[in-house]
């Protein structure tokens, strides 16, 4: 379980992105955290993946306090969630193959057991006729997906997605939240940021609303029209 | 992927054993040492300029190490003959000479002494060119007895000093000639010259370092998004830190070669000119090279320094993105 409480971020210069924000979000459950342009959600993802620290408040994961984590247990603590953003960020001089490997190849793992996990997740994602291919051939959406596999294949308990569908076309843009719906449905808990306010609605999951870093709606999933 | 939850699974740490987590490190490490002799290979005229800075920069004070070597072996054939020369009063007779002779040898710093008698000198003369027909004008032999000491070879320079000294102010004795005085200076000389190669050495190796350092600093800087994206996926400062590492180890490595070629070349340079100088002294003098060790220790201490200055430029690098 993920567990915000009292949040608050300021930033350098007094911006404040959070303020006093509590929520939790059960294991295994999927939420969108949505709002306007500013309104805190790259900041939140951030808390949780350790880019950024709270100026204030708790946050913590099936109990264990983040802030406890010190700067040298950070790429651990990563290791352990996945991260998908709006730009992909691949390593464009890579295979397809190579950038999904990147995290079980730091994770220390076995050379065979990487090839079996990064085809499985490039299987998932439909891409496994591209492996051998680097990302500038693909599609945005197929990029983007690549960016999902490299995500998921350590299997991690936690996704988190920064405006994962921002660059997509509609259609494409449903698929690949239909894929984050499917790794919550394996037990995965999954955050994803949004602004696309016509999608969170069609995926029917539970949506965190903030607005100027406070949190002003936190609807259940039945609850969403 | 296969429908595994991810709670079905225990942590990264407990799942592999020690040893195949051992065998991952050690692949990361080949991988490493590849991909970062590729990059070099992708940007030759670079990588070629640095390697020849690193590479000047450590064979200049191997050139000096060389020429160094070679000037303590001239001295070395020149100064043989580390002979104290005792020039007697004209008027000292053969009995004179032998007593003397016999007193000097007693000394402790003295390993032997010879007589050698005013004929002996004539003819030693007389040998020489262009004194043949001078001597044969003379009438009377002008040359005194001359006793040439031999110094123990252990004997102090103070001891050494002091035996002239002493020499000096016998009654019978005229003149004293100390070959052995040239040799302590061109010592002395040699002493600052080996300090000079090492102040030198030790700059053109900071030098080099630099070099290595702000090679990798720029290739950092070129790969600050591949950085930041390995970051972001977990990696840890010292994977991400190798491949910058084993670069300025084939940085340090591809130079310390060519400072060996270039020193060796230059032994070879210098073979034909010193061959002549030792014809000239009879062959007394010996061409003297760079020892091998040294030859294969200089790329090995290229590659540290290579290796130093990519994990000093790195680690600060790398602070400033994490």
């Amino acid at each position: 379980m993920i567990q915000f409480d009292q949040v608050s971020k300021r930033y350098e210069g007094g911006h404040e992105a959070l303020s006093q924000l509590s929520f939790e979000v059960p294991t295994g459950e999927m939420a969108f955290v949505t709002g306007h342009s500013g309104a805190g959600k790259s900041t939140l993802l951030k808390l949780l993946g350790l880019i950024e620290r709270p100026s204030h408040g708790v946050i913590s994961m099936d109990g264990r306090k983040l802030s406890k984590i010190r700067h040298s247990g950070v790429p651990k603590w990563r290791r352990q969630i996945g991260m998908v953003f709006q730009d992909h960020r691949l390593l464009m001089d890579r295979t397809v193959f190579a950038n999904v490997e990147l995290p079980l190849v730091i994770g220390s793992i076995a050379r065979v057991e990487r090839g079996r996990r990064v085809r499985a997740a490039l299987e998932k994602v439909g891409l496994l006729a591209y492996e051998r291919q680097l990302p500038a051939t693909l599609s945005a959406g197929e990029q983007q997906r690549v960016g999902i596999a490299r995500a998921i294949v350590a299997r991690p308990a936690l996704l988190i997605a920064d405006e994962p569908t921002g660059n997509l076309d509609p259609q494409l843009a449903l698929e690949i939240m239909g894929l984050f719906g499917e790794f919550q449905q394996i037990g995965t808990t999954v955050l994803v940021a949004s602004h696309d306010l016509p999608l969170i609605k069609r995926m029917k999951k539970r949506v965190i609303v903030l607005d100027h870093g406070r949190l002003v709606a936190d609807l259940a999933a039945q609850e969403v029209l | 992927m296969s429908p595994e939850t991810p709670h079905a699974e225990t942590p990264a740490r407990n799942e592999h054993s020690r040893g195949r987590r051992l065998a991952s490190w050690q692949e990361h490490h080949r991988w490493s040492a590849a991909a970062s002799l590729r990059r070099l290979a992708a940007r030759p005229l670079g990588s070629l300029l640095t390697i020849a800075v690193m590479g000047l920069a450590l064979a200049l004070p191997l050139a000096f190490y060389l020429l160094l070597g070679n000037v303590q072996r001239l001295g070395d054939a020149l100064g043989q003959n580390q002979a104290i020369s005792v020039f007697l009063k004209p008027d000292q007779a053969a009995q004179q000479a032998q007593l003397l002779a016999k007193e000097l040898g007693a000394r402790p710093e003295v390993a032997a002494v010879s007589v050698k008698t005013p004929q002996q000198g004539m003819d030693e003369l007389a040998k020489m060119q262009g004194f043949s027909g001078a001597v044969q004008t003379l009438g009377d032999n002008p040359l005194p007895y001359v006793l040439q000491l031999q110094p123990r070879s252990d004997a102090s320079a103070g001891a050494l000093a002091q035996l002239v000294t002493d020499v000096r102010t016998m009654r019978s004795v005229d003149l004293v000639q100390d070959s052995g005085q040239w040799r302590q200076r061109l010592e002395a000389l040699l002493g600052v010259g080996n300090r000079i190669v090492l102040i030198l050495a030790s700059l053109l190796a900071l030098a080099a370092l630099l070099v290595v350092g702000n090679t990798v600093r720029v290739d950092i800087a070129s790969r600050s998004e591949e950085i930041g994206v390995l970051l972001l996926v977990g990696a840890g400062k010292a994977f991400v830190r190798r491949p910058y590492l084993y670069a300025g180890i084939w940085y340090g490595l591809f130079s310390g070669f060519l400072a060996a070629l270039l020193a060796v070349s230059i032994e070879f340079a210098l073979a034909q000119p010193v061959a002549r100088l030792s014809r000239a002294y009879d062959g007394q003098l010996h061409v003297g090279g760079l020892p091998p060790w040294l030859l294969l220790a200089v790329p090995l201490v290229a590659a540290l320094l290579g290796w130093l200055g990519a994990r000093l430029v790195s680690a600060w690098q790398l602070r400033k993105a994490a």
